[in-house]
């Protein structure tokens, strides 16, 4: 029995003219212990997909089975409670309170679990010794790096033991080093046995993957079983933007038109050169 | 359970602490809420003390007789007829004597009222020095004002008065009369107090008796009788008015109830002024914080779990003003003590009452951001939308 099942999910916004489908009839099966990235053009449907999976959201039509269990029609109550039970939320804005320290934000799940304080506090340092973060645990958000922030995030999201851990693009606002140190997190929690589902721009972290689904119009356009290590067949052509024609773009002009990938030539060119920066950097540094 | 609900106040004493300028504006309705309450209610009844002592000094089982008609005395015989009407328990004349008086110094025609031993018992008013007379020696008591004139020391109890050649000996002194007597021409802090029998046989005739004080068990019943009595004894003449401290003091207890009642309801407005200052403050805070709301959703928090974080957040602000309102109010009180001739005193109920009223309104109010919190969805929330 799959862990996930999605059958023929719809996720519809408005009426009438303003009609917008965020998923069309999409149908998607995980299993447990999978590692799975999602690619896709901004406005593809992922963070809805995302959502639908995590319950955040409820599917406008379609069946959603979590566990065996049919979960698509549930009240916000008890979906609260199935998130709280079975599932981790990390987010590309890492989503921490600014107010409460790295250890109460990570012990949050825990009070809405109603355990006690000092189980909680023991839990939530667990798990911030698990992240690397012991020494960090009565900072505040503010004063971490993205990486350590993310890092706590994903402590947060472990601390209740769930089973699905859902990211939508954790690494979107980190730089190279500290996502990968933020994959790196994954793939071990991945290894202790967690299905996670993640959302990503970056084709390099695909490696970390063992299936990619690319999507498109908030359709699945394709499904692969990847080696880990390797990146996913298409996830270099995934285009960005959608390149369309409409009367709009003519009065834009040509740049409107301009294939992403030229675009995304050019932003690896910058990546390059950063790195040769940083060469630079270290080689001074030996010196 | 338990450590949830102490998480809730945990988190609502961290909020309120971490947003000290909004949760102090909050607060402020409420803490003049209270204040203005408790204030109010307290010299209100610092007021009613004073009224009510003044007329409990003078006895609330009293009755008084005075003449209203052309002649402007009773007579002796008046006062035989009091004594016999039915539930009548005790009867004190008081009678305009004159004479001058000599102590230390000369006070040339005091007003001097001859009355009874029974006057004490009738007036409750507390001796400044010695005690009343009595009638086995020739004695006189004074009024404190009249006292000072008299006399050098300060206490002339035992020394000896001159009055219409007679050697008295000076009694007692009363302490300062705070309430005005009945009839209010006789002011009995300048007066000195002679024995009636004595005086009596002195000038041999009847005396010019001014009022009538007389104590009954039941006073309205006793008093209608008196009043009856006196007018068969007058031929039908209706020259006497009887007068009770009860019915002034009621007339009194009820200006101050409605009083009373008037401030209650002003501090009542005061209190729910400040409730909807709470629920405006926690509807801003709500709505700053609709990101902060997603993301606890999102990691768990059922509907219920954050609409009891935000009316904790309630409780804490209503409960922290109410209790600073009443520290403001007790400072009120004590200065109102110290530099207003307002006696208020503290009253334990509205010191109750009050920071009740206060924290169920500020809850109340409060609570209705907190549904409005607790039914957004997590997606809109997440995303910082209204």
């Amino acid at each position: 029995m799959a862990l996930i099942e999605l059958k023929d999910v719809s996720k519809i916004y408005g009426f009438g003219d303003a009609t917008s489908v965020a998923l069309d009839e999409v149908s998607l099966t995980i299993e447990a212990g999978e590692f799975v990235a999602v690619m896709g053009p901004s406005g593809s449907g992922k963070s809805t997909l995302m959502n639908v999976i995590g319950m955040l959201d409820r599917p406008t039509i379609g069946t959603y089975h979590l566990g065996g269990k049919k979960v698509s029609r549930l009240s916000a109550n008890r979906r609260a409670k199935w998130r709280r039970d079975r599932i981790g939320f990390i987010f590309q804005s890492f989503n921490l309170l600014p107010r409460l320290t790295v250890l109460d934000n990570v012990s949050l799940p825990l009070v809405y679990k109603g355990m006690s304080v000092s189980r909680r506090t023991h839990k939530a340092w667990d798990m911030l010794e698990r992240v690397g973060l012991g020494q960090r645990a009565f900072y505040y958000p503010r004063q971490l790096s993205g990486g350590q922030a993310q890092s706590a995030a994903i402590a947060r999201a472990l601390v209740n033991e769930p089973q699905i851990i859902i990211a939508d693009e954790p690494t979107g606002n980190l730089d190279t080093a500290s996502s990968r140190l933020v994959m790196e997190l994954l793939s071990e929690v991945h290894a202790s046995g967690n299905t996670i589902i993640f959302v990503t721009h970056n084709p390099e972290l695909t490696r970390y993957a063992t299936r990619v689904v690319y999507m498109q119009d908030g359709m699945i356009v394709h499904d692969e079983q990847t080696e880990l290590g390797k990146v996913g067949r298409y996830a270099r052509q995934v285009m960005y933007t959608v390149p369309v024609a409409s009367e709009d773009d003519d009065l834009a002009g040509v740049s409107a038109m301009m294939p992403v990938l030229e675009n995304r030539g050019r932003a690896e060119g910058k990546k390059k050169s950063a790195r040769k920066r940083k060469v630079a950097k270290k080689k001074a540094v030996k010196k | 359970m338990a450590t949830l609900r102490y998480g809730n106040f945990k988190m609502a004493y961290d909020s309120v602490r971490s947003h000290k300028g909004r949760s102090a504006l909050t607060m402020l309705g409420i803490i003049i809420g209270v204040a203005a309450a408790v204030l109010v209610v307290c010299a209100g009844q610092g007021v009613k003390n004073e009224i009510a002592g003044r007329l409990n000094g003078f006895g609330r089982d009293v009755m008084s007789i005075q003449p209203t008609g052309n002649a402007p005395y009773l007579t002796g015989q008046d006062v035989s007829i009091v004594q016999k009407t039915g539930g009548v328990e005790e009867v004190v004349p008081l009678a305009h004597v004159s004479g001058n008086a000599r102590g230390d110094h000369m006070v040339s025609d005091p007003m001097v009222i001859a009355t009874t031993t029974g006057f004490p018992d009738m007036v409750n008013q507390p001796f400044m020095y010695g005690g009343f007379f009595d009638d086995d020696t020739p004695s006189v008591v004074l009024g404190a004002n009249l006292a000072r004139k008299l006399y050098t020391n300060t206490d002339p109890s035992g020394q000896t008065l001159t009055w219409r050649g007679q050697n008295l000996v000076v009694a007692g002194v009363y302490s300062n009369f705070n309430a005005p007597p009945f009839s209010l021409e006789s002011d009995f802090d300048n007066s000195m107090f002679v024995s009636y029998d004595l005086t009596q046989k002195m000038s041999g005739d009847s005396l010019s008796v001014y009022e009538i004080l007389a104590r009954a068990g039941n006073l309205a019943e006793a008093a209608a009788k008196v009043h009856t009595n006196l007018v068969l004894a007058h031929g039908g003449a209706d020259d006497v008015e009887v007068s009770s401290a009860l019915s002034t003091a009621d007339q009194s207890d009820d200006t101050i109830h409605l009083i009373t009642m008037l401030v209650m309801v002003a501090a009542l407005v005061a209190l729910v002024v400040g409730g909807v200052g709470v629920m405006n403050v926690m509807l801003v805070s709500v709505t700053e914080r609709m990101h902060e709301i997603g993301v606890r959703k999102a990691i768990g928090a059922t509907n219920q779990q954050i609409m009891r974080q935000f009316t904790a957040e309630a409780f804490v602000l209503s409960t922290v003003g109410s209790v600073v309102g009443l520290i403001l109010a007790c400072a009120g009180v004590g200065l109102m003590r110290l530099y207003s001739s307002i006696q208020a005193v503290i009253v334990w109920q509205v010191l109750v009452v009050a920071p009740v009223v206060a924290i169920v309104v500020g809850v109340f109010f409060g609570s209705i951001p907190a549904v409005k919190a607790a039914h957004k969805d997590p997606i809109d929330a997440l995303r910082g939308l209204e």
